[in-house]
């Protein structure tokens, strides 16, 4: 997919919010967009996406199928977790028994079934937000476009974002997320786009800016220990799994990670 | 394009929003024919008159139910042509709920009355006469709707002076004289037409006229969608 020489801006005499902006994103590929807040990464996401239309440039060979999650779920909606889903896997093409097959699929993986039946202005950020995840995956997307996917999600959850991810980039399909918060280390081998002043550029991951996700495994007894010793060396602690009370992931106050562990 | 339509009606349906323009039409039904007896096809002019403003205000509300967001989706999912399309035929749907209970309300509070005297129409005559002039008042209804909703004006108080200006205009400029009559939907004109014997040529002309109207104003909905999410 290439965006080419693109912009946009709200209003006919308003600000461009995004301009000349040429990026492209083969199959397979995946990117990360950074910048600060307000700085059009939503809208650069959209743009791909399909929802906004260019003020200026062209969207090219764009996947016909697209998956969209978008920042905040729109939960304020008459319908269940199933309704919603079931009618979204309709007006996405399936047939009846391909929609049944495929919500009860993403229901299970997301974690979803004791929610079937509760309505989607009663769930909860992070479970409003999995079916978000769930609707844009219920057909495979040749690009999948996640804006601040990890916001309100559990622990669990937040580790099935890179597994959903990895699933697309394999079908050959393409990936661009948003990310604010340092959670898109988790999806190393990612481009990553920055915004700022209204335009793209594309980062080099090289030299102290790269990192990697190390996996360790610690004895129980040793846990705290290990964490105090590897933050008290600088490396940026993503958390910690199998304890009943997992560590919260803390980056330390100087200098860059050289590694992540987790 | 069916299911998006299933899933906006249901959408609209579920909230119990579909409620407040059924009781505005039962209500604006029940003052019209509150007064008297009429011929159908007379009573059915009037009465698409006075339900034009109550289908566009459904309309609206219809399609401002839907969270923009979720619409956005529907853009990703179906893409944009068939996500407008959708739109508006789930407000025709509805509109046509509403036709129905227009043609049916009469005969039930005995609002009209089968002829008199030899020569005047039949029953089953007024009564499809009533209906043409009904489905003549939804195009244009829809297109106003469709124009007042909330991804065009973007506030609800732009959306009530469209809506507004819309019906205030479709009246005045439709008044017997009127030097523009063009620049309105032709309800009053229809509302004329079947008091006295309605030529062939006149029918065909009111419904050229109806659809014209509805098509402009519908690209000028496309148009303004274009640009906005």
């Amino acid at each position: 997919m290439w965006l080419d020489d693109v912009g946009l801006r709200y209003h006919r005499r308003g600000p461009w919010v995004l301009r000349e902006v040429t990026v492209s994103l083969a199959p397979g590929e995946a990117a990360v967009v950074l910048g600060r807040n307000g700085a059009g990464k939503s809208t650069l996401l959209q743009l791909a996406a399909g929802v906004l239309r260019p003020s200026r440039g062209r969207v090219l060979d764009r996947p016909s199928v697209v998956g969209w999650v978008p920042e905040r779920f729109p939960a304020d909606q008459p319908f269940s977790v199933d309704g919603y889903l079931t009618a979204m896997a309709r007006i996405a093409g399936l047939s009846s028994g391909e929609t049944e097959r495929t919500v009860r699929r993403w229901v299970d993986r997301l974690g979803l079934g004791p929610f079937r039946t509760v309505r989607l202005s009663q769930l909860s950020k992070g479970t409003a937000q999995k079916v978000g995840l769930a609707q844009a995956m219920l057909r495979p997307p040749g690009l999948l476009v996640l804006d601040e996917p990890w916001e309100g999600l559990d622990a669990a959850a937040r580790e099935l974002v890179p597994q959903v991810v990895d699933e697309v980039l394999a079908e050959g399909g393409s990936v661009l997320v948003s990310d604010h918060r340092g959670e898109t280390v988790r999806l190393p081998g990612a481009r990553e786009w920055l915004v700022a002043e209204a335009t793209v550029v594309e980062r080099p991951p090289s030299g102290e800016a790269a990192v990697a996700v190390v996996e360790l495994a610690v004895p129980v007894g040793q846990v705290s220990a290990t964490v105090a010793r590897l933050r008290a060396e600088g490396h940026h602690v993503l958390g910690v799994r199998g304890q009943s009370a997992p560590t919260v992931a803390t980056r330390p106050g100087a200098g860059p990670p050289s590694e992540v562990t987790r | 394009m069916s299911a998006l339509v299933r899933f906006r009606l249901a959408g609209f349906l579920r909230t119990g929003r579909a409620l407040a323009p059924v009781l505005a039409g039962l209500l604006t039904l029940g003052i019209l024919y509150g007064g008297g007896r009429a011929q159908p096809a007379e009573a059915y002019g009037v009465s698409a008159v006075v339900l034009f403003p109550v289908l566009a205000w459904q309309t609206k509300v219809l399609l401002d139910v839907e969270p923009d967001v979720q619409r956005r989706l529907a853009v990703v999912t179906v893409g944009p042509a068939r996500e407008y399309a959708a739109g508006l035929v789930a407000a025709a749907v509805a509109g046509l709920g509403l036709v129905m209970v227009a043609l049916v309300f009469p005969w039930l509070v005995g609002g009209v009355t089968g002829p008199s005297l030899p020569g005047e129409r039949s029953i089953p005559a007024g009564v499809a006469l009533g209906l043409w002039a009904h489905l003549l008042a939804l195009p244009g209804a829809v297109a106003l709707g469709a124009l007042a909703s909330r991804v065009i004006t973007r506030s609800a108080g732009y959306g009530v002076a469209v809506l507004t200006c819309g019906v205030v205009g479709a009246l005045v400029f439709g008044v017997a004289k009127s030097a523009v009559p063009w620049l309105a939907p032709p309800l009053l004109p229809t509302a004329r037409a079947l008091v006295g014997p309605l030529p062939g040529s006149t029918a065909l002309l009111l419904s050229g006229w109806a659809l014209a109207w509805a098509a402009v104003v519908l690209s000028g909905y496309v148009r303004v969608r274009a640009r906005r999410a």
